[in-house]
């Protein structure tokens, strides 16, 4: 039996995925992410989180945008944005943190990281990318979002893409998730010193609405 | 319009002159380089000069009177040769060409020859800079390009003309000398698969055309050549159908020593490359230079499709006993 009857056997497009990769003939973009590979783990992802995606249809189908969400621990908040977005609205998220330490750092890039320098986001948004932008964790209280840098946003005020703000709930140790996205927020474009801060404020301001309405009452009411 | 071409014994060099032969509106080209051409030039005047030859290079630029100078005298490292000489012709030539360029009352312009190894590959390093991303060389190449870079902003000031510093990603085809090309060519590659960050390439080709078009141009300022796309090598070499070696750490010298002696010596700037990647934001030459190049995946294809021994049979002529 030659590879191409193997082909036609059940899981025959995994063996042609891994043809493929064996030959080489996969693309890999200038960041380092691997569409190819993602779609090979996509399985296993799966059996590690179950997520429920509410407001896909307010992303831009086309160009960039700054998705700008909430994460407890951090840990789980970034996959469960990039994969939820992604079987969601067909489009990958690049998240935005990783170390640039081998074998750390090129390994998640295959699924989309990228580090994070303003350069580098505002690089990614004037290739018509998504950049999941993550606030600051906040491991006390799960309700209250955290912070968000002015700095990290001024690429989407440079770029003048729109910033979508995204609810992330769910517990570190539970199966499922919730992403909640909100609507786009156009950058003002006189721009200006104050331009940045504000936009920062709004969003942050729009993601804790998010969290706020999206949380389910604790059992005790 | 006057042409003068430095470097025009390479690749790059000789395959520009054709293309500016084949021009009209060039009346005068002249080649200076240490080495002939490496194809037949027409109506190229050439000039075998050594790089370190200040003397003769200045009388000869100074005589020529260039409109636009073609500063393509950039020496990679183990293409030609090794990495010492290497950088001492390419500082040499830039300082003798573009030092007598200043006194040119006719020079309108000058294009040079960089690269984006300028930007450097540190930690935390963008992976796709534009033209405003700062200058950060982070090996010896890089180091010779940005000075290359530096002396002809100064000459440009001086002159009062536009300088234009092409940044080309590695040059790779299936004829150029390169060391990364020897390289990817050896039947065993050593790779760090675990490590490794995506590269991008240029064919040799497009740098021709990007070069000749920046010279007829009307842009200033740094522009990046790049192929769209990246590849990494563990990738590379899968398509070329050779066989990779997962290498780490110290093994990078093993198979340092081991590819020299089988006649691909690694220099420190690509095994940098191969590990830390490259790449940048080429939109902008793309709009500026109206260029269209091939995808990197493309470039690394024809590098490995080059047949070792092409016969090329002369041509019959009719009545010739």
């Amino acid at each position: 039996m030659n590879m191409i009857d193997l082909r036609r056997l059940p899981g025959g497009t995994t063996l042609r995925h891994l043809d493929r990769r064996w030959r080489g003939a996969y693309d890999v973009d200038e960041w380092g992410l691997d569409p190819e590979l993602v779609a090979l783990t996509d399985p296993a992802v799966s059996l590690r989180w179950d997520i429920d995606v509410e407001g896909a249809g307010r992303l831009p189908a086309t160009g960039g945008a700054v998705l700008v969400f909430n994460r407890r621990f951090g840990f789980s908040e970034p996959w469960v944005v990039a994969r939820g977005i992604r079987r969601a609205s067909g489009r990958f998220v690049r998240t935005v943190g990783v170390v640039d330490v081998a074998p750390v750092g090129p390994g998640l890039r295959r699924f989309g990281a990228v580090v994070d320098r303003p350069d580098e986001i505002a690089g990614l948004l004037r290739a018509g990318q998504l950049v999941g932008l993550p606030m600051s964790r906040r491991l006390r209280d799960r309700d209250q979002v955290g912070e968000l840098q002015v700095d990290r946003i001024e690429a989407a005020l440079v770029t003048e893409v729109p910033v979508v703000p995204v609810a992330v709930l769910g517990r570190e140790l539970g199966r499922h998730w919730r992403v909640v996205v909100g609507r786009p927020i156009r950058p003002n474009r006189r721009g200006g010193p104050l331009a940045a801060a504000e936009l920062t404020e709004e969003v942050r301001q729009a993601v804790q609405a998010l969290v706020d309405d999206a949380s389910v009452p604790g059992l005790w009411l | 319009m006057r042409v003068l071409i430095t470097g025009m014994g390479g690749e790059l060099g000789t395959r520009v002159a054709n293309l500016l032969e084949a021009d009209p509106e060039v009346s005068e080209i002249l080649g200076i380089d240490g080495y002939p051409p490496r194809r037949r030039i027409d109506r190229a005047d050439f000039h075998m000069i050594e790089p370190t030859d200040r003397r003769r290079i200045v009388s000869v630029v100074r005589d020529f009177d260039p409109e636009v100078l073609l500063h393509l005298a950039a020496y990679e490292p183990h293409a030609h040769f090794g990495a010492t000489p290497a950088r001492l012709n390419t500082q040499a030539s830039a300082v003798s060409t573009l030092g007598a360029a200043t006194t040119c009352r006719s020079l309108r312009r000058i294009v040079v020859r960089s690269g984006i190894e300028v930007y450097g590959r540190r930690r935390g390093a963008s992976m796709r800079p534009d033209e405003t991303a700062p200058i950060d060389p982070t090996n010896g190449w890089g180091r010779s390009l940005s000075h290359v870079e530096h002396l002809a902003y100064e000459t440009g000031g001086l002159a009062g003309v536009p300088v234009v510093a092409l940044r080309f990603a590695p040059i790779v085809g299936p004829s150029f000398p390169s060391p990364l090309g020897r390289y990817l060519r050896l039947p065993i590659v050593a790779v760090s698969p675990l490590a490794e960050l995506p590269f991008s390439l240029i064919h040799q080709e497009d740098a021709a055309v990007a070069a000749v078009a920046a010279a007829k141009g009307s842009s200033s300022g740094p522009l990046n050549v790049v192929g769209p796309g990246a590849i990494t090598a563990s990738q590379a070499v899968r398509r070329g159908r050779r066989i990779p070696m997962p290498v780490f750490g110290p093994g990078w010298r093993f198979a340092a020593v081991s590819s020299e002696v089988l006649g691909a010596p690694l220099p420190s700037h690509t095994r940098e490359l191969l590990v830390r990647g490259a790449g940048a934001d080429g939109s902008r030459a793309h709009e500026v230079l109206g260029i269209d190049p091939r995808s990197t995946s493309d470039v690394v294809d024809q590098l490995y499709r080059w047949s070792d021994v092409q016969e090329v049979r002369p041509p019959v002529r009719a009545g010739r006993r």
